[in-house]
């Protein structure tokens, strides 16, 4: 099998200070970064810490920024990145905990913020049956559904990074993705939640969340969407006065 | 969250695609132009001191040593109206092919700025 | 530091959090603890693909999802749960739709439903091929509309706090800084999920360790039928990332090097669609007998999805192709994946009845946690997600009903004082010479080898000779990483020594249980043997290793037959 020699240089992390360590192996064809860093704990260095679990790229655990450019380590293979000397930073926009492990408490806290969950004025009793969503309708949707809520848009994100407040494009993406859907009735609700200094108005379009998305949910699409609804909707407003 | 970061993550290159230089050259190309828009004014206000004066001043912008400048500061206003003006019909959702139109209208800039280099190299050395 | 919650729910995935609402519901001055591990959303409820059964249409009845279950089960399960759960299957699915599930949908708007293995009727509710994934994130979503649900992520359970047979509480690291918490609580949910990582070639998140299982027979509380664990027949080569048994729900062929479709000899009516246990056994045959492929990561066979053409693998098995062209380098609508049968479910668990209480007062447990038992010697697919949200929900009702009408008991001394020291002074003090990551690559390619799809008498003597070998070495381990701040080289000798606690019990049951069943396959013992086997496994902690017990299986209205499909 093929193999080659491999540096991971890691950004390691603790009680406030950082350094870099190498650590050098052999790594064979088929190896993902992540297999590199179970690695290197296994054998090398036990004390490096980094998130992982399903190492098939749907749990969203090992978000990390790979040769500059935040990538999920077990979706990337070693032999394809195009350097054999290999960076591993935590996310960014994150505070950090330890080497690669960073803190999404206020990721998640800002997803729930957007109501993430049908709003519905009267709930359907289960004996009624399901709503009916047409294989269409649930196209108007399904690719904002999508998101792991891995945090690469997240850290890519240059607004994040001044704003702290700014809500970001993993839950703006998911706010649209309710907004789409046709069983939820949150219309204005959800809209007022977006529709703000830290929603889609901060977002300057980089699209730079959509290029990193491991799941091609495009959240800068859905963004520039809610801003398309937002204006229409004030435009509404100012000739029903 | 450092300054360092935010300064990494607006004008950094490393790791960042195309729409990121697209993003990046806009912020830079807004800053120089915001200084031009300031360094005009101060040109404007030698207006004060009669029309003579403000000739003089500018007589002295329209010189090879300044052509260089002149024709930066012209890439840097077509970059940032055509990028300014692909902003605005993305953000309004109206179409899905903003990287397209990244190239399509990065072409129309190019030919643009050649065209006006040219007329300005006319003006100032021929 | 100890914080009090009516109700704690341990485990973040689809049971724990359809437990989470159901308490919430319940009681809405109740405040509920959600402890996990792990992020929200990190869960391995999201690796689930194929589907959730239920019987929702004319032409399926719940009676016969129950007798499809129970000769899937090779009529281990519980008769009286499995109609339970039958029944409730229908309602599960509806609510998840009202909660914003994105269900793939028939012509007419309503929730389609595919062909899975076992099933006599199509009864698989899914969402494309990320059916566990929607669920989760459904689920999640839902949960956060409950502001008395309380969230502990990153939190590490050490131990559960049982006194009297009661349940008071539990305590757990704060990942994060380190700092030993205990939980006093009135219930106690578990929801932790199986053991997967038992085995080497296996489906399971690198997360899934059994610690819910291992935490309560530590406390006193038996595991049932732990030798029973599934082999799913097709694990993605060379990871063992799972392929959906969808795969072969939407008419994928299993061929071997012959390119025949080999099925047809072992299960002529339902071929590649017969339980997985049949289809597992069938493929290691032709392995065995030489008619598998040969490659660098060892023989396999191949599943073909070409026939179906890219459109539809593209609308239905999205993620299958995703996953074959990432971490196989194969395109299925160009190439056949190859595939080999791989550790998928753990069958056994914490002992549980129908209304998922344990043998324990205030201590509930639901989902692959649990053994209730459904699944009995084999499950089927779309059962599990399915068994995460009715008993999850009955859990969630349930112990929030036994917090409502108990206070809370006061907690043994110190017990937080005691815990904390005996992590972080026994535990991590420890600075042998093994290396934790020796010991569970031996544990794994152990069970691997010894104790999987066939076993015999001799392999499990010597199996159960390693593991315990093993165990010894264990108490000289090396934890290099001596700091408190999200210290996973901790973390990770926890789970080992979780995992060595099971091995032994799965190794145990699987060498006393003389005949063949389900999923435990005897080379020695081939055949069924009702007389003396039809009976679950009881295993209790004792100082020098398990102590087995057997109780009746529950049979209602269904005599065991012969199973043939």
């Amino acid at each position: 099998m093929e193999e080659k020699n491999v540096v991971f240089v890691v950004k390691r992390f603790y009680n406030d200070s950082e350094e870099e360590r190498r650590y050098e192996f052999t790594a064979s064809r088929g190896m993902t970064v992540l297999d590199g860093l179970y690695y290197i704990k296994d054998h090398l260095d036990a004390t490096l810490a980094f998130r992982a679990s399903c190492r098939m790229g749907i749990c969203g655990s090992c978000g990390m920024i790979i040769n500059g450019r935040p990538m999920l380590a077990c979706s990337t293979q070693i032999f394809d990145l195009d350097s054999d000397i290999i960076t591993v930073e935590p996310l960014k926009n994150m505070d950090g905990i330890k080497d690669l492990v960073a803190d999404f408490n206020e990721f998640f806290e800002k997803h729930k913020k957007v109501k993430p969950y049908l709003i519905r004025k009267v709930e359907k009793s289960v004996e009624e049956g399901e709503y009916i969503q047409t294989p269409d309708q649930l196209k108007e949707y399904r690719q904002y559904a999508l998101c792991i809520k891995c945090g690469l848009c997240y850290s890519v994100c240059a607004i994040a990074g001044s704003n702290n407040e700014y809500l970001g494009p993993a839950s703006l993406a998911s706010a649209y993705r309710f907004m789409k859907d046709n069983r939820d009735e949150g219309g204005e609700e959800r809209l007022l939640l977006v529709d703000g200094h830290d929603g889609c108005w901060r977002c300057h379009f980089m699209a730079e969340c959509s290029e990193v998305c491991p799941k091609e949910v495009d959240p800068a699409k859905a963004i520039q969407m809610i801003k398309r609804k937002a204006f229409i909707a004030a435009f509404k407003r100012l000739f029903r006065r | 969250m450092s300054l360092k970061n935010a300064i990494g993550l607006w004008f950094g290159l490393r790791g960042k695609s195309f729409t990121g230089y697209a993003f990046v050259l806009h912020r830079l190309t807004g800053i120089v132009l915001t200084i031009y828009l300031f360094l005009h004014l101060a040109f404007l206000t030698s207006l004060t001191q009669g029309e003579e004066a403000y000739t003089a001043l500018i007589r002295k912008t329209v010189t090879p040593t300044f052509l260089p400048f002149d024709i930066l500061l012209v890439g840097a206003t077509i970059y940032h109206g055509l990028n300014g003006l692909r902003l605005v019909i993305a953000e309004f959702g109206l179409t899905r092919y903003h990287k397209e139109l990244l190239w399509v209208l990065g072409l129309i800039g190019l030919i643009l700025w050649i065209y006006v280099s040219y007329l300005l190299y006319k003006i100032v050395v021929v | 530091m100890i914080v009090q919650h009516d109700v704690t729910i341990v485990g973040a995935g689809l049971a724990g959090l359809r437990a989470a609402i159901a308490a919430a519901e319940t009681g809405e001055k109740l405040s509920i603890a959600l402890v996990s591990k792990i992020y929200p959303l990190r869960s391995h409820s999201v690796c689930a693909e194929g589907g959730t059964g239920a019987a929702l249409r004319e032409g399926d009845s719940i009676e016969l999802h129950a007798w499809d279950t129970v000769k899937g089960s090779d009529f281990l399960g519980d008769q009286d749960a499995i109609e339970f759960f039958c029944s409730q299957a229908p309602k599960e699915a509806i609510l998840l739709e009202h909660w914003g599930c994105p269900w793939s949908r028939t012509d007419q708007g309503l929730i389609d439903q595919r062909p899975f293995g076992g099933h006599s009727f199509p009864r698989a509710c899914y969402a494309a091929d990320r059916t566990g994934f929607h669920e989760m994130h459904t689920l999640y979503e839902r949960s956060l509309m409950y502001d008395n649900i309380i969230r502990y992520n990153e939190y590490f359970v050490t131990s559960l706090i049982i006194e009297d047979n009661h349940i008071k509480g539990l305590t757990a690291i704060d990942l994060k800084n380190g700092e030993m918490i205990g939980i006093h609580s009135k219930a106690v949910i578990l929801a932790t999920g199986g053991a997967g990582r038992l085995y080497e070639f296996t489906t399971y998140s690198y997360t899934v360790t059994g610690d819910g299982m291992a935490l309560a027979y530590r406390a006193g509380v038996p595991l049932k039928d732990m030798e029973f664990f599934q082999f799913h027949p097709t694990g993605l080569l060379p990871s063992g990332i799972l392929i959906t048994e969808g795969a072969r729900g939407e008419g994928g062929y299993l061929l071997n090097n012959k390119n025949e479709r080999f099925m047809e000899k072992y299960a002529p009516e339902k071929m590649e669609l017969a339980p997985r246990d049949i289809v597992s056994r069938s493929m290691m045959t032709e392995i065995i007998e030489g008619r598998g492929f040969k490659g660098p990561y060892g023989d396999y066979l191949l599943l073909d999805l070409r026939h179906l053409g890219e459109e539809r693998i593209e609308e239905r098995l999205p993620l299958i192709r995703e996953a074959s062209i990432k971490f196989s380098g194969v395109d299925p609508v160009e190439e056949p994946i190859p595939v080999r049968p791989v550790a998928h479910y753990t069958m056994g668990g914490v002992h549980a009845n129908m209304h998922t209480e344990t043998p324990v007062k205030g201590l509930y447990a639901a989902g692959e946690v649990a053994c209730v038992s459904i699944h009995g010697a084999n499950r089927l697919g779309t059962n599990s997600t399915m068994e995460c949200l009715v008993f999850g929900g009955v859990a969630g009702s349930r112990a929030a009903e036994f917090a409502l009408k108990n206070d809370f008991e006061a907690l043994p001394k110190d017990v937080v004082a005691k815990e904390e020291s005996r992590i972080f002074d026994d535990f991590m003090g420890r600075d042998g010479d093994e290396s934790i990551a020796e010991i569970r690559d031996t544990m794994r390619s152990t069970m691997e080898s010894k104790v999987g799809i066939f076993r015999k008498g001799d392999d499990l003597k010597e199996a159960l000779r390693i593991i315990k070998e093993l165990k010894n070495r264990f108490n000289n381990i090396q934890i290099s990483d001596k700091g408190r701040v999200f210290n996973t080289d901790l973390t990770s000798a926890l789970e080992l020594d979780f995992m060595l606690e099971l091995a032994e019990i799965v190794v145990l049951g699987a060498l006393k249980r003389e005949e063949s069943r389900g999923a435990h396959y005897r080379l020695d013992f081939p055949k069924r043997d009702d007389e003396n086997w039809l009976k679950h496994t009881m295993a209790y902690y004792t100082e020098d290793g398990p102590r087995l017990e057997y109780i009746p299986v529950t049979i209602t209205k269904w005599e065991p037959v012969e199973r043939k499909y």
